[in-house]
């Protein structure tokens, strides 16, 4: 089996918030038909738990790919203060024109995280509940593209 | 393709220490997990195999046998031991997440003959883990 054998860091982070889903460019017919309850006017809320995993280089001094400190400082100020205790619809600038499902709440996570200038970001998972996951890991078309 | 994973626990211990740095540099680094006694975890470890099930036993591999590789390579090497002192594979290395697993898939990846090794997730608690495959190799 050819390719090197890569190691990636994995950290699980939470936070709780409000959000609902409707989509300003449906009708209030079709709101409530698509999203059901989650179209209720005043909103819902969910503890969300979000897992990220890193690549890099195992610093040889430290046995680590980043120091974790490091980065739970970063994903605390960049995700779960801006996220958590807030409504995403209301509180959070990137769902004001894009609904807040936990897909779209997935990938800006990852726009938020990709910028971590310590570690790779390889892929973001959110867990909604306990029985929904959605998992984002860029988007690899547009990545190769920028390469060629 | 099918992919089988079995997983099995350890608790163990362990210490953060670089004898290469000075002892503030340590404790900077390090933080807590550079306390000269050591501290411990239940450690969980997912060994992922892939491969095509044998058309007669409908098995990637014999559980029991990975079962036997896990316990004979990982748990009897790693179980209540203390990491730093006790694991000659880990030794001269500091035995983060990152390192034990990378460990880990250099003992295991020799003993699977049927099927191939393709992941190890290795979770130091519910909220931090490590995990190696082959790069390039589809994730699943």
């Amino acid at each position: 089996m050819s390719g090197e054998v890569k190691t990636v860091l994995g950290r699980r982070y939470r936070f709780a918030a409000l959000h609902r889903l409707h989509s300003e460019k449906l009708s209030e017919e079709q709101n409530w038909r698509i999203y059901g309850k989650c179209n209720n006017p005043y909103g819902h809320g969910h503890n969300y738990v979000v897992e990220i995993s890193l690549s890099g280089t195992v610093d040889p001094a430290t046995g680590m790919i980043v120091n974790l400190t490091d980065l739970d400082n970063y994903v605390e100020r960049e995700v779960v203060e801006a996220f958590d205790h807030k409504s995403l619809n209301e509180d959070v600038d990137a769902f004001r024109e894009i609904v807040p499902t936990t897909e779209n709440v997935c990938r800006e996570i990852y726009r938020r995280l990709k910028r971590f200038p310590l570690a790779k970001l390889e892929r973001v998972r959110v867990e909604e509940t306990s029985n929904n996951a959605f998992e984002y890991a860029g988007e690899e078309i547009q990545d190769r593209a920028a390469v060629q | 393709m099918v992919y089988l994973t079995r997983k099995i626990e350890f608790s163990a211990a362990h210490l953060y220490h670089n004898p290469a740095l000075s002892a503030e540099e340590n404790r900077r680094i390090f933080g807590k997990c550079n306390n000269p006694k050591g501290h411990g975890h239940n450690y969980t470890l997912e060994v992922t195999v892939a491969g095509e099930p044998d058309p007669v036993t409908g098995m990637v591999l014999d559980l029991k046998e990975l079962k036997e590789i896990l316990e004979r390579e990982i748990v009897v090497r790693m179980d209540h031991r203390f990491l730093n002192y006790e694991v000659p594979e880990l030794k001269g290395q500091i035995p983060t997440c990152e390192n034990i697993a990378q460990v880990i898939w250099k003992l295991l990846e020799p003993k699977i003959t049927q099927g191939r090794l393709h992941k190890v997730r290795l979770h130091e608690s519910p909220d931090l883990f490590a995990e190696c495959y082959r790069n390039g190799a589809s994730q699943a």
